[in-house]
């Protein structure tokens, strides 16, 4: 079976104050669809540009990077932002929520984005089913500022989810939320998987992370299987 | 519509409607710099209209030559009339006051004033300028006439058609026709100012000419703007002279011959110099100009324009460094906005495009508010003004290169207050989300 995305040598190099770093030194991953893929690694590791890479937000330096059989290593700004639109949803450790915006005009953002139209009664029904399908459905009409911190994370992940993306990109989504709530926010993650979708989760919670098919590592620019966790 | 602008519009109205008080913000510190570019344009388009649109009727064409001969030399009129007759390229226009109406009275407006004053200067105009002097009239001396339905106005026989270097704008009927046989009742067209005095008061069909010998039958054949503030009235020479004496043309006080020629008719110039001295009349007497007033109004307006315009934009340009003020904020408080839409996948073209659009709007929406505050503020400037000042501003009508001058300065100012922000907008780095 064709992987979902297929990352192979891959490097990056970033300009610093001083001497460039080699943040990246070829890194190799493999997700399925339907997989879940957590990533471990200590601050400043490079796993957010690993994820940044993946999600089109920026190119790597050196490797090949495919989507299903696409190479997509090298690709115009024009056609990742299309990409971004239709194969990727995103979900960050802050909510981004706009607060002049309903809860439902928030999710709907992913779907007003200038990559093909819908028309309002379509995309009503497709925030609404991505609210329901994060279990806040009632709340479509609330805005940001009246929600819970977990509220509006699940609204930033039905804004990911509105498109049906083939991939969930996630950093660090439960950093800004308590134990109880970041576990129900990773839940919700790994259901969409149930639908074929494949999740990348970034974390720094091993208990998240266990919850996921694979656990990497990343360490010295390299992804390699995370060592099993001694039981206490 | 295509999806992309249907996005651009729904993201952009989000981002007005966030920021209400910032875009109304702008727009006030855009609005006096459109305002004064209106102005300007609508002052000087103003000036110019009422300047230049009657400069061409008053004194010709540029490049005209004129001539003027002395007006108590019967025989130098005669001489030049003959002389013009059966030129195409020239015209001689001999000018006397005519009265109209009943005769031997004092007629309605005494002197040929303009009947839109009548009765404002008080007592009557007994005193005569002509270029060789001023001096008494002579209908005033003696004892007065009584009040009579009479009208007194400048006539002007033409040996050819005048527009030609004056182009008269035709208001209603007809222009004389100079190519059919002369007519017994002479065909007279009045200017606007005498059509006023006709339209206001009845008066006999009774043409009285100074130095005529029986009165004609004149034949109202048409109104035309002429550019001049008093009543006058033109009428083919040949009609004229059949009731006059010869040399009965141009014999009394305060009348005049002019000579209107093309440039190319340097040939009549001579042998019209030569026969009026042979007529009796000096070389020095006979002056010729060649017309340029248009040219130099309009140099000195350009110039006027562009010292206003300059000063206009100075402050249209505070005005843009307001919009690129509040256009700069507005973006680094958006940076996550807009780094999430395009991580969700908006083009970075389309964000730059909403923002630019933004302040084109803003600009757009100033430029009409300030061509609406400036064409209600003309509205109401007879009101204002009063008196004498309503008169002059009764016909105005707003400009519409002040409209187009507005409008240009709002985009203009939309666009460059609106650049450098949607730069910005694009710039953003999409992993900025991550680092917040
Ligand atoms: N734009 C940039 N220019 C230069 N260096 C950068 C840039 N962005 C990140 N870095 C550096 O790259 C390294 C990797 O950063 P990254 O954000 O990927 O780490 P991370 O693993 O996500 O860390 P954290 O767990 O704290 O989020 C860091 O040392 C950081 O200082
Ligand atoms: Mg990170």
């Amino acid at each position: 079976m064709t992987p979902l995305i297929q990352l192979t040598g891959i490097t990056k190099t970033l300009k610093g104050q001083s001497e460039p770093r080699t943040i990246l030194a070829g890194v190799d991953l493999t997700v399925h669809s339907g997989e879940s893929v957590a990533i471990l690694g200590r601050s400043g590791s490079g796993k957010s540009t690993l994820l940044s890479l993946i999600g089109l937000f920026d190119r790597p330096d050196g490797g090949q990077y495919l989507l299903g059989d696409r190479d997509i290593t090298k690709l115009s700004e024009r056609r990742s932002a299309a990409l971004r639109s239709a194969e990727f949803g995103f979900v960050f450790q802050r909510f981004f929520l706009l607060k002049h915006l309903t809860a439902a005009q928030n999710v709907a953002m992913a779907l007003v984005n200038g990559q093909g139209w819908r028309s309002r009664r379509k995309r009503k029904a497709l925030v609404l089913a991505a609210l329901e399908q994060v279990g806040i459905g009632h709340l479509a009409k609330h805005k940001p500022p009246r929600l819970s911190g977990g509220e509006q994370q699940r609204v930033a992940i039905a804004r990911a989810l509105v498109r049906e993306p083939r991939i969930l990109l996630a950093d660090e989504p439960t950093g800004a939320l308590d134990t109880e709530t970041g576990n129900l926010v990773v839940d919700v993650l790994r259901a969409a998987t149930e639908r074929g979708c494949g999740l990348i989760l970034v974390t720094h919670d091993r208990d998240h992370a266990d919850k996921m098919g694979r656990v990497l590592r990343l360490n010295d620019g390299l992804l390699a299987p995370a060592p099993q966790r001694v039981p206490a | 519509m295509s999806g992309r602008l249907r996005s651009a519009l729904i993201i952009g109205g989000q981002g007005i409607r966030a920021r209400k008080l910032r875009t109304f913000l702008s727009m006030i510190s855009l609005f006096l710099g459109v305002l004064a570019v209106v102005i300007v344009q609508a002052g000087s388009e103003i000036v110019q209209r009422a300047s230049i649109a009657d400069i061409e009727l008053q004194s010709g064409k540029d490049g005209t030559h004129q001539m003027y001969v002395g007006g108590q030399d019967p025989g130098a009129l005669t001489t030049a009339l003959d002389t013009v007759r059966d030129r195409p390229d020239a015209v001689a226009l001999s000018s006397g006051k005519a009265v109209i109406g009943e005769p031997n009275v004092t007629p309605i407006n005494p002197g040929g004033s303009s009947f839109d004053n009548l009765g404002s200067r008080p007592g009557r105009v007994d005193v005569i300028c002509d270029q060789t002097g001023c001096y008494p009239d002579p209908s005033s001396q003696g004892a007065p006439k009584p009040n009579g339905k009479a009208i007194e106005l400048r006539l002007n026989a033409m040996t050819g058609d005048v527009r030609q270097f004056k182009p008269y704008r035709q208001e209603s009927g007809q222009w004389l026709d100079f190519a059919s046989a002369p007519s017994l009742a002479p065909r007279i067209v009045l200017n606007k100012k005498a059509a006023v005095g006709f339209a206001r008061y009845q008066v006999p069909a009774q043409l009285h000419i100074d130095g005529g010998t029986s009165d004609p039958t004149p034949q109202i054949v048409g109104v035309v703007d002429d550019g001049s503030y008093q009543p006058e009235a033109y009428v083919r020479v040949d009609e004229l002279t059949n009731w006059l004496p010869a040399g009965g043309l141009g014999s009394s006080r305060g009348s005049s011959l002019q000579v209107l020629m093309s440039p190319g008719a340097a040939d009549l110039e001579q042998t019209l110099r030569a026969r009026l001295v042979a007529a009796g009349m000096k070389a020095e007497q006979i002056n010729i100009n060649v017309v340029q007033s248009k040219q130099r109004i309009e140099s000195q307006l350009a110039l006027m324009r562009w010292i206003f315009l300059g000063m206009a934009a100075l402050v249209l340009l505070i005005g843009v460094a307001g919009i690129l003020n509040v256009g700069l904020a507005t973006v680094g408080e958006r940076v996550e906005e807009f780094a999430l839409r395009r991580a969700v996948g908006t083009p970075r073209m389309l964000l730059a495009g909403i923002v630019l659009a933004e302040t084109l709007l803003t600009g757009l929406i100033t430029a009409a508010a300030a061509i609406g505050a400036s064409a209600l503020a003309l509205r109401a400037a007879p009101t204002l003004a009063g008196g004498r000042g309503a008169s002059y501003f009764q016909d105005l009508t707003f400009p519409w290169q002040a409209g187009v001058a507005g409008v240009i300065a709002g985009l203009v100012a939309g666009l460059l207050g609106g650049a450098i922000p949607a730069i910005r907008a694009a710039r953003i780095p999409i992993a900025t989300v991550m680092r917040a």
